[in-house]
């Protein structure tokens, strides 16, 4: 290794050859150009002629200086020379590589890794030891010292690491650093996700603090990610009731910053994306996914698109998604008649967007809970509302239903205080007419839902008046008095529907109105506090450092029973799901993470930005240099001989090797052209018969020239038109245009791809027909097969292809158009397959003929219109029939079942004679 | 189908194919020939009605064996017996054509330029095609054929010239002499790029038994110029060996004086012995050159009558 600045040579024994330089020299000036080779008849009459000048022309100067400049420069680059401005070794001292690999580090791993390789190779070619360590937080809390390892050993851990999905551990990084007795002065190289861990309780950060042991180690260069590599993080999420709201915190300072988040299901599937930006410096962001209940309930996960670290990543379990919701009926004598009784609306309501749990309210109580429903109960005891009370303020809502019970007489658990009895709208002996709702208020929890007209209410129970009536009134009729009360009690609500769940006092119940009022009770609701677990949950599936999810971490152990809050994501709890698969924890890195940018350093640390690695390899650029050079050499060494006349060809030649050079470099690949529009405002824009190229040129072209020749035939017989013949690749081209495709078979047709073969077997479902032919009657002898039959056994392998029966006497094929009896190609004899007659499916056409006897032969035409393969028994008599018999294909292919009509129309007429 | 249709072709499909690349040839050779002789002809026209190329030159009594066709009804119906008519043509001259058909012929400096051998062919024909409408008979010096007249000649003479155009191994560089009768006229075609000594010797030869001749020497314009620049490496067509040329500019000089040195001795002997001799550049119309030859031939021919 030689270095001059930061240019340095990996082979400088090679850079010797530069002495060779003034040999070359003198043996350039030396040997003349190359003669020109003429050939000259009369060299008779040059020969023994005096030559003025014996020597020779003279290499130009310019020429020559071109040449040597040209061969310092192959020299130079077999050198291998390597431009590294990025030194950062200095002295004899170890590489102190600290790395950081907590859950920041998956976004740029690539470059941060790349980096401490980089540092590693420079190591080598410095012979320096290196101590290697690395941050995020380890299963114990005692780490051991660090070794000094060989650069080969560094690297060979370099590449073994991997971002950890949980924060870093600086003070275990501290204690392993402060252990360690260097010598001399040492390279430090810190290798940061720029973040720090913060100040605790007056105590420095062990961030500073690592810094500083560091620095006293040697001098210290602090790498870290650019401003807008930083990480994102999803720090909270939150079910509302527009959708899933997620917030996104971030550490940068960059004004609106654009970023988008991606919610996907268990499988992978996209099922929104939503773009945020931070507005202004704010720390975070709020984005709403905004999704219907039911596609919001397959979120598994959200996470920040093209972020790759954990703690971009948000995974969602069962109890996030649907809230339980118990529902107690007051009718229990009425189960029988299910449509009377009051539950049924609301489960029927409920039951897709929540979790609907039956039952009597202690054993409701007994489990989580969301929303209690009470319909139409009447009277509580002490007991029942002292617990209803404390669950209520705990954050639980409880929906009642006004009904007869209630009407009755109530317990003191209402929002209101109620009249006695219930209040009759427009019955027998009543001039009122029945009520219907008024627009909701603005602060109501149902504003900006749409009133129903046909929404009309014949009965309520009537609150008292009270001054704060018209606060608790959330919906209300057009006379103003309440439908709706809510009371807000703790962190709950207790809402009280003045009429009944069923249909019976209201017509509330049968509106869409009733779902959407509902769902936004449910909404109120703050869900399950998902941080805790009543048992100890195994781990599942784990994310990985880049917030990829997987098998459970080796390390992971089960999360403890209780309070989530205070367990800390780390080797041991990795984020991921816990659980079973039925009822499983969702254990989410983004909401315990409090990183905090470490952006202050002491004086004399160097800080970098993580970027490519700065080492450039000269060796390409001079090859190519020395390569232009050649080219100019070669122009002018032509030009000299007199080979080239004039300055525009050398210019053009020139031009035509630099173009050549780059065309073949960056050519765009323009295949698939007939994939385009084109080809199929081509295909459609008249009714085109087609064929399958087989590769063989040959056949392909008979098969032009036959489908031509039927075409030629077509439009001066029938009203058929044909416009000229399309040859089909059927790996690539649309076949849907084409109701008739004919298919030869050629022993060198490849079987299909999965592609091709879904392609034809929609075509065939779809109604498209093709025929084969196997083209080998000629071949095949009494029970043989022949080449052709084998090639499409391969062939169909795959494909769609119904049952066949030869063609029967009376089939439409034989009657389309001509009356035939047997269908000769350019051989005879051979059989003709067709599906098996279903007038209810496509028309009774079928999707697939198969023949044997060469038709494409016998219809081909060249340009002059003669045929151009004789037949050799039959003679024109069987060309006509091949020619009827394509005829009648055709037919048979556009109309369909109409010609089959016309097989029966000699029983018609007979049935219109009786 | 026969799979070996498509494959490398048999001796015989090429036999085939060259003759009918030759007859393809034919004609339009000919057709050239023909059209610089119709021009050269109607040019000529006045001089020929002198002469008396196939004039009347005697009676004679029918005798049994003469085509009836012969006979002179005219001349015939004058007396009781039946004549037959002679013409001149027994007298006329024989003329032996050579175009060269050397290597050194089969060149050309540019694309846009025929090949030597292509002119000598044009010119020879064309005057091959001029005598035979004069009645003369010609024949091809190095041709086993003697001279005869008539169409059928000039399409045999074509198709030998167009034979010894595309023959492998290129002809000889000067043809062996046949018994030349007196009074015989030899024309030749050629770019005389031999050997000085063995062309004298062939002239005279040919001079020697008392033959008239003419002499065209047909140059491509970069032999008659040398406009070759640099270090050449020059190569002859005719295993004449390889020549390494420092500058071969500075042989124009040199060079232009020998070729001149050439045609001055060609000419020097064509004034010596009553010949004709000529220069023509490839690049210059064949026309001139086909009349300067006719002409000096006509009066050639009628002075000897």
């Amino acid at each position: 290794m030689l270095s001059v600045g930061a240019l340095s040579f990996a082979l400088p024994w090679l850079l010797l050859g530069l002495a060779a330089l003034p040999i070359l020299w003198w043996l350039l000036r030396a040997v003349p150009p190359a003669p020109v080779r003429v050939v000259f008849p009369a060299i008779r009459l040059l020969l023994g002629l005096p030559q003025h000048e014996e020597t020779p022309h003279r290499t130009p100067w310019w020429l020559l200086a071109l040449r040597l400049l040209l061969a310092a420069l192959v020299i130079l680059a077999l050198a291998h020379p390597i431009l590294d401005p990025g030194r950062v070794l200095r002295g004899s001292g170890p590489l102190v590589l600290v790395i950081d690999n907590d859950w920041s580090a998956g976004g740029d791993w690539t470059l941060r890794r790349d980096s401490a390789l980089a540092l590693v190779d420079e190591a080598e070619r410095e012979n320096l030891p290196v101590y290697l360590a690395t941050s995020a937080r380890t299963p114990g809390t005692e780490r051991p010292p660090l070794q000094p390892l060989t650069p080969a050993e560094a690297r060979d851990r370099v590449r073994s690491l991997a971002p950890l999905p949980w924060p870093s551990d600086h003070a275990a990084l501290l204690a392993q650093v402060e252990q360690l007795e260097l010598s001399g002065s040492a390279n430090a190289v810190w290798l940061s996700s720029g973040l720090s861990e913060p100040d605790r309780e007056g105590v420095r950060s062990r961030t500073v603090l690592l810094e500083r042991a560091l620095q006293r180690l040697g001098a210290l260069r602090i790498v870290k990610p650019a401003p807008l590599d930083l990480p994102l993080h999803l720090s909270a999420s939150e079910n509302t009731a527009d959708g899933l709201r997620v917030e996104v915190t971030r550490l940068d300072a960059t004004p609106d910053r654009p970023a988008a988040l991606i919610a996907t299901d268990e499988a992978g599937r996209l099922l929104a994306r939503q773009e945020f930006a931070f507005p202004g410096d704010s720390a975070t962001s709020e984005a709403t996914v905004a999704l219907p209940g039911e596609l919001r309930n397959r979120i598994s996960r959200v996470s920040v698109e093209g972020a790759t670290n954990a703690g971009a990543t948000m995974l969602f379990d069962e109890s996030s998604r649907r809230r339980p919701v118990g529902l107690v009926s007051g009718d229990t004598a009425q189960v029988n008649q299910p449509l009377l009784g009051n539950a049924f609306y609301v489960n029927r309501a409920l039951e897709p967007y929540a979790e609907v749990r039956n039952g009597a309210i202690p054993d409701l109580l007994e489990r989580q809970l969301a929303v209690l429903v009470l319909s139409d109960i009447g009277n509580l005891t002490e007991s029942q509302i002292d617990r209803l009370e404390s669950w209520i303020a705990r954050g639980g809502v409880l929906v009642r239903f006004a009904g007869p019970n209630l009407a009755d007489g109530s317990d003191a658990l209402l929002p209101v205080v109620l009249r006695r009895g219930g209040r009759v709208f427009g019955g027998v002996m009543s001039w009122e007419r029945p009520a219907t709702l008024a627009p909701f208020d603005e602060t109501s929890p149902f504003a900006g839902l749409d009133v129903r007209e046909e929404v009309v209410v014949r009965r309520q129970v009537l609150a008292q008046p009270s001054p704060d009536l018209a606060g608790k009134t959330w919906a209300r009729l057009n006379d103003g008095t309440p439908l709706v009360t809510g009371e807000k009690i703790g962190d709950g609500w207790l809402v009280l529907f003045h009429t009944t769940a069923n249909a019976e006092w209201s017509s509330l119940a049968l509106s869409g109105l009733y779902v959407d009022m509902l769902r936004r009770l449910i909404a109120l609701s703050q869900g399950l506090s998902a941080d805790t677990t009543t048992r100890p949950l195994a781990p599942l599936a784990n994310l990985d450092g880049f917030g990829r999810l997987g098998e459970p971490a080796a390390a992971a152990r089960p999360l403890p029973a209780g309070d989530l809050a205070d367990v800390r994501p780390g080797p041991n709890h990795p984020p991921g799901f816990y659980g079973d698969r039925e009822a499983r924890q969702a254990f989410n890195l983004g909401p315990r993470l409090t990183p905090v940018l470490f952006d202050s350093h002491g004086s004399g640390v160097e800080t970098a930005i993580y970027g490519p690695s700065e080492q450039t390899d000269l060796r390409v650029w001079l090859l190519l240099a020395a390569f232009a050079l050649l080219v100019i050499d070669m122009l002018i060494s032509l030009g000299l001989r007199g080979h080239l006349p004039g300055r525009k060809i050398a210019m053009a030649g020139s031009l035509t090797l630099l173009l050549g050079a780059t065309a073949t470099t960056v050519g765009p690949d323009t295949a698939d052209a007939q994939t385009s529009d084109s080809f199929a405002l081509l295909a459609t824009g008249e009714t085109h018969l087609a064929y399958v190229l087989t590769g063989d040129t040959k056949i392909d072209e008979t098969s032009r020239a036959g489908l031509f020749g039927l075409g030629q035939i077509l439009a001066r017989r029938t009203s058929i038109e044909p416009g000229s013949p399309i040859g089909l690749d059927v790996e690539r081209d649309e076949l849907a245009f084409f109701p008739l495709i004919y298919w030869p078979m050629t022993p060198g047709q490849r079987p299909l791809s999965d592609a091709a073969r879904n392609r034809i077997n929609e075509f065939l479902r779809n109604g498209g027909t093709i025929v084969f032919d196997t083209r080998d009657q000629n071949l095949s002898g009494i029970g043989g097969v022949g080449p052709g039959t084998r090639t499409l056994r391969t062939l169909v392998e795959g494909l769609d292809i119904p049952a066949l029966i030869e063609v029967p006497r009376e089939h439409v094929l034989t009657k389309a158009f001509y009356l035939l009896h047997d269908f000769p190609g350019r051989w005879e004899g051979g059989r003709v397959w067709v599906q098996q007659p279903d007038e209810r499916v496509n028309d009774g056409v079928s999707s697939v003929i198969i023949g044997s006897n060469d038709y494409a032969a016998a219809w081909a035409i060249d340009v002059s219109g003669r045929p151009m393969f004789p037949i050799p028994q039959g003679g024109v008599r069987q060309r006509e029939l091949a020619f009827r018999f394509g005829v009648n294909l055709v037919m048979y292919a556009l109309t369909g079942n109409y010609k089959a009509d016309q097989v029966h129309v000699d029983a018609i007429l007979e049935r219109l004679g009786q | 189908m026969n799979p070996t249709s498509s494959s490398v072709p048999d001796h015989e499909t090429i036999v085939r194919r060259d003759g009918e690349e030759l007859a393809a040839a034919f004609p339009a050779l000919l057709v050239a020939a023909d059209r610089v002789a119709s021009t050269v002809a109607q040019g000529v026209h006045g001089r020929r009605r002198v002469g008396q190329g196939e004039t009347f030159w005697q009676y004679r009594r029918f005798e049994y064996g003469d085509s009836p066709q012969q006979i002179d009804w005219r001349r015939s119906a004058r007396s009781d017996r039946l004549y037959v008519r002679q013409t001149e043509w027994e007298a006329a001259q024989s003329v032996w054509l050579w175009s060269d058909p050397s290597a050194s012929m089969r060149y050309r400096s540019n694309r846009s330029l025929p090949e030597k051998q292509e002119r000598a062919a044009v010119i020879g024909l064309a005057l091959a095609s001029l005598l035979i409408r004069g009645g003369e008979r010609i024949a091809l010096l190095g041709h086993p054929e003697p001279p005869a007249t008539g169409r059928a000649v000039l399409d045999r003479v074509t198709h030998s010239v167009l034979r010894d155009m595309g023959g492998e191994p290129p002809g000889a560089e000067l043809p062996a002499l046949p018994r030349l009768p007196r009074f015989a006229t030899v024309v030749l075609v050629s770019d005389f790029l031999v050997d000085p000594g063995l062309l004298m010797d062939f002239l005279s030869r040919i001079a020697a038994r008392g033959v008239r001749g003419h002499m065209v020497q047909v140059l491509d314009p970069a032999e008659a110029q040398m406009p070759f620049r640099g270090r050449t490496r020059f190569r002859g067509l005719e295993s004449e060996g390889e020549l390494l040329v420092g500058r071969a500019e500075s042989l124009r000089t040199a060079y232009i004086a020998r070729l001149g040195e050439l045609q001055e001795s060609l000419e020097t002997f064509a004034r010596r012995t009553d010949w004709t001799f000529a220069t023509h550049l490839t690049d210059t119309r064949p026309e001139p050159a086909l009349l300067g030859l006719y002409t000096g031939m006509t009066e050639d021919l009628h002075a000897r009558v």
